[in-house]
């Protein structure tokens, strides 16, 4: 498997293709600062649970590489993997419905109560038709998350994807590393275990 | 009643997450759905919410809500009426 581009983000760092890009704010703020900087055209973002919004911008830094960026992708797939799921919208639904007295379940917290709104938060963004999936991993683990995207390349029709890890325990803790692979491509680096593991360290 | 339809106006924009958005920009005669704000179903069901919330008003039944939530003017207006807080 090829990559053409990765990114790598934490609340205080974002590296994109080896280089690091500079933002003032961390955080909850670094989140809406990439919005206003690099996107700015989507007010959904504002909606977002906290997983979607921290895999949206960084999905959105990942694809600002391609030139020109692809649009009405049926050959693109959306294969994203974590350790908490969508436990931080989880726990702020769960604030909607803990009293008796105040209880008024929200039903915009609640439709992201699954991890996979967010493929399909950038499935839609992107008009992307392939193949989505989100998988929940006990720890990081590149192994299986290698394993899981040659699968779904056994469909012929998958010629590329956005892969990788979104972990988001609320909007001031996230941990990304997302790559944009492709089933073949020249000059592109090889994407293996050890050059995942190399990024993830990053 | 113009106080109400301003508080409403910010009760909307917080509820509903617009962004970017104040009272000011959100005309009293505008569609809400549609062409309006460009609201969905989910706003819809998040409009009741604010009502059952903030006015103890309960709409019994979800197509109510298409005669209530039309603009500004005609959420207002059903509030005044049928508030219980």
């Amino acid at each position: 498997m090829k990559y053409s581009s990765y990114v790598r983000m934490t609340p205080s760092r974002v590296v994109l293709n080896e280089k690091m890009l500079t933002f003032e704010d961390s955080g909850k703020n670094l989140l809406l600062e990439i919005y206003r900087k690099a996107v700015g055209d989507w007010p959904k973002f504002f909606k977002m649970d906290p997983l979607s919004k921290v895999g949206f911008v960084s999905t959105e830094l990942l694809l600002s590489t391609e030139s020109p960026r692809v649009k009405d992708c049926e050959d693109r797939a959306v294969i994203l993997f974590n350790r908490s799921g969508s436990l931080a919208d989880d726990r702020i639904y769960e604030g909607t419905i803990r009293s008796r007295e105040e209880f008024y379940p929200s039903p915009a917290v609640f439709v992201y109560t699954l991890p996979n709104i967010l493929t399909g938060e950038i499935a839609i963004r992107n008009k992307y038709y392939g193949e989505t999936s989100f998988s929940v991993l006990e720890k990081f683990d590149a192994s299986v998350m290698l394993r899981t995207l040659e699968a779904a390349f056994v469909d012929p029709m998958t010629r590329s994807a956005v892969f990788g890890w979104v972990e988001c325990g609320s909007e001031e803790e996230f941990d990304v590393c997302l790559f944009l692979v492709h089933r073949e491509g020249e000059g592109m680096k090889e994407l293996d275990e050890k050059e995942f593991e190399r990024i993830w360290k990053i | 009643m113009e106080d109400l339809k301003q508080e409403l106006k910010e009760k909307i924009i917080a509820a509903l997450k617009l962004a970017d958005m104040t009272p000011s920009d959100i005309d009293n005669e505008a569609p809400l759905f549609g062409d309006g704000l460009g609201l969905d179903s989910i706003d819809a069901l998040e409009l009741m919410l604010l009502l059952e919330k903030n006015y103890g008003i309960r709409l019994q039944n979800p197509a109510e809500g298409k005669k209530v939530f039309v603009n500004i003017d005609t959420m207002a207006a059903y509030v005044a009426e049928n508030r219980t807080r």
